[in-house]
């Protein structure tokens, strides 16, 4: 290694030199990889090599790990205030159904530290929690966590749940390379499916989706269901397998579908002004 | 070894691959067997059946055998780890529900584990098709003593199932290197945690047990098979696998 590697070694975050070792090993073992990182390893150039590895490594660049954990954090930080509001309320919640809502809160809130050290992790900083409008833009009038609001605080629970579920599913494959952004991602995404089960069914509802069903949310929540009417799953259509196993509603309850960034966007930026 | 399997004080002895081969159903064969614990086969028989070349030790039909899932088969692997998962699940939920008549699950309850078995069997059926000749294994689940008319006795296998499924797609998702892939697996475990959540909730309402933890589990595939090995006649192994060491751990760091 040359002299001026070792300088820029020193000068590189301990983290990225760590992955870069690792998919180095990989790319010696087989793994696929682009032809220009393999050229620059082959040189043993780890300038040249940096340069590829970090869109290697990271999926399409170490910009694009970070901008998915920056979208996550503005959706947790909108989850955990909207519960810590909640809880907070007096009357809102009742008795029988505060530790539900307890026990929600503390995830969500949990899920915004982990986020925030990921981001931090990487050398960036954390987005600030955005102000938010939970009459939804003027969808949910005169909504404040008053006492006689608790089925609008739970049709918007169910609605951000859903949301939630369907929103880690969509940004997963941006995290491809990037394994432990992945993990980390996907525990938190079938943590919010267990929340979305949990509210919905506490709203007389089954805790799966069946078509592209909002139950007896309001309209303008339909985005949140857009779609889960899919019976097609990687290239297989399910109506002859789900024919005797619940239909069409069966085949929808049994795979949640994804939302793109801007679908997400769309639907959450009745509650983030800083969004519209 | 001999060919004779101990059992609980009973024991039975196979003599010939047509012995085996006389059974008509699986099932038939599991209450033979009296339930419970890991056949064991002469090694010969087994080689002498596994006559395919797709990378599955196929073991003797309707009884059991070692099944090798073969991770130098990348994404092919993750995806047939998981059809022998729901191929557990969906196997477990039909027989749920095959023994409503006679149960003391509550209708609301038999409701909820219906669509759970639709789903499970609609998960099966979906990765046997994806996978098409990938998929030409066939595993022997059992159960031991567990008595299927018995609320507290489904339900709580029902939430180790559905946990371990969590766990199970959660750790399998570092392995897959199609983005396509991953999705399908996105889709299914999100499923998997609404039923957890709501056999859970069923166990325990309104508690905080539908969600134990901020960060779900997310398994090493060796320790999903450890676990799911006492529910699998058959012998699930792995070849080629990754190593524990390099598995990438979850938030809660205990996946391995």
């Amino acid at each position: 290694m040359t002299d001026m590697n070792t300088q820029l070694l020193d000068a590189v975050d301990p983290e990225i030199m760590s992955a870069v070792g690792a998919r180095a090993n990989e790319i010696a073992q087989g793994a696929s990889a682009s032809s220009k990182l393999v050229a620059a390893l082959a040189l043993g150039s780890i300038p040249i090599a940096l340069g590829a590895i970090s869109r290697d490594v990271y999926g399409q660049a170490p910009s694009d790990v970070l901008d998915v954990l920056q979208f996550a954090l503005t959706l947790e930080y909108l989850e955990a205030d909207f519960y810590q509001r909640g809880n907070a309320a007096t009357g809102l919640i009742p008795s029988t159904d505060a530790t539900i809502f307890t026990t929600i809160s503390a995830h969500e809130t949990t899920h915004v530290t982990a986020l925030q050290s990921l981001i931090s992790g990487k050398g960036a900083t954390p987005g600030t929690k955005p102000a938010f409008d939970y009459t939804a833009n003027g969808n949910l009038p005169g909504f404040g966590f008053l006492p006689t609001q608790y089925a609008t605080f739970l049709a918007v629970a169910q609605a951000f749940e859903d949301t939630g579920v369907r929103a880690y599913k969509g940004q997963a494959g941006r995290l491809i390379n990037d394994k432990a952004a992945l993990t980390a991602a996907l525990t938190i995404h079938s943590v919010e499916a267990r929340h979305a089960a949990e509210v919905r069914r506490l709203r007389g509802n089954k805790g799966w989706i069946t078509l592209a069903s909002r139950d007896t949310l309001p309209a303008f929540t339909q985005g949140v269901y857009d779609g889960e009417d899919n019976v097609t799953q990687a290239g297989v259509n399910l109506s002859t397998i789900a024919a005797s196993n619940g239909g069409a509603s069966g085949a929808s309850e049994a795979f949640d579908e994804p939302l793109t960034k801007q679908q997400v966007i769309d639907i959450v930026k009745a509650f983030i002004p800083a969004l519209r | 070894m001999d060919g004779t399997r101990h059992d609980g004080g009973k024991s039975v002895t196979i003599g010939s691959i047509g012995e085996l081969n006389a059974f008509t159903s699986r099932r038939g064969f599991m209450r033979l067997m009296g339930l419970g614990g890991a056949l064991v086969l002469l090694p010969s028989i087994v080689t002498a059946c596994d006559d395919n070349n797709d990378g599955i030790g196929l073991g003797v039909p309707n009884s059991g055998a070692t099944v090798t899932i073969d991770f130098a088969k990348g994404d092919t692997a993750v995806l047939q780890f998981a059809y022998a998962l729901e191929q557990l699940e969906a196997d477990f939920y039909t027989q749920v529900a095959a023994n409503f008549g006679g149960s003391n699950l509550s209708a609301a309850e038999q409701a909820v584990l219906a669509d759970i078995k639709n789903h499970e069997v609609i998960h099966r059926d979906f990765l046997k098709a994806a996978l098409g000749s990938n998929a030409s294994f066939s595993l022997t689940p059992t159960y031991g003593s567990l008595n299927f008319k018995d609320r507290t006795a489904v339900l709580g296998a029902a939430r180790t199932f559905e946990d371990l499924g969590v766990a199970a797609y959660n750790g399998a998702a570092q392995y897959i290197s199609d983005v396509n892939n991953l999705l399908v697996a996105g889709k299914i475990v999100s499923v998997e945690a609404r039923h957890a959540s709501a056999i859970r909730d069923l166990i325990a309402p309104k508690s905080g047990e539908f969600a134990p933890q901020a960060f779900d589990d997310a398994f090493y595939p060796g320790k999903v098979a450890a676990s799911a090995q006492g529910f699998i006649v058959d012998k699930l192994a792995f070849a080629n696998a990754p190593t524990s060491s390099a598995f990438v751990q979850g938030p809660n760091k205990n996946g391995v």
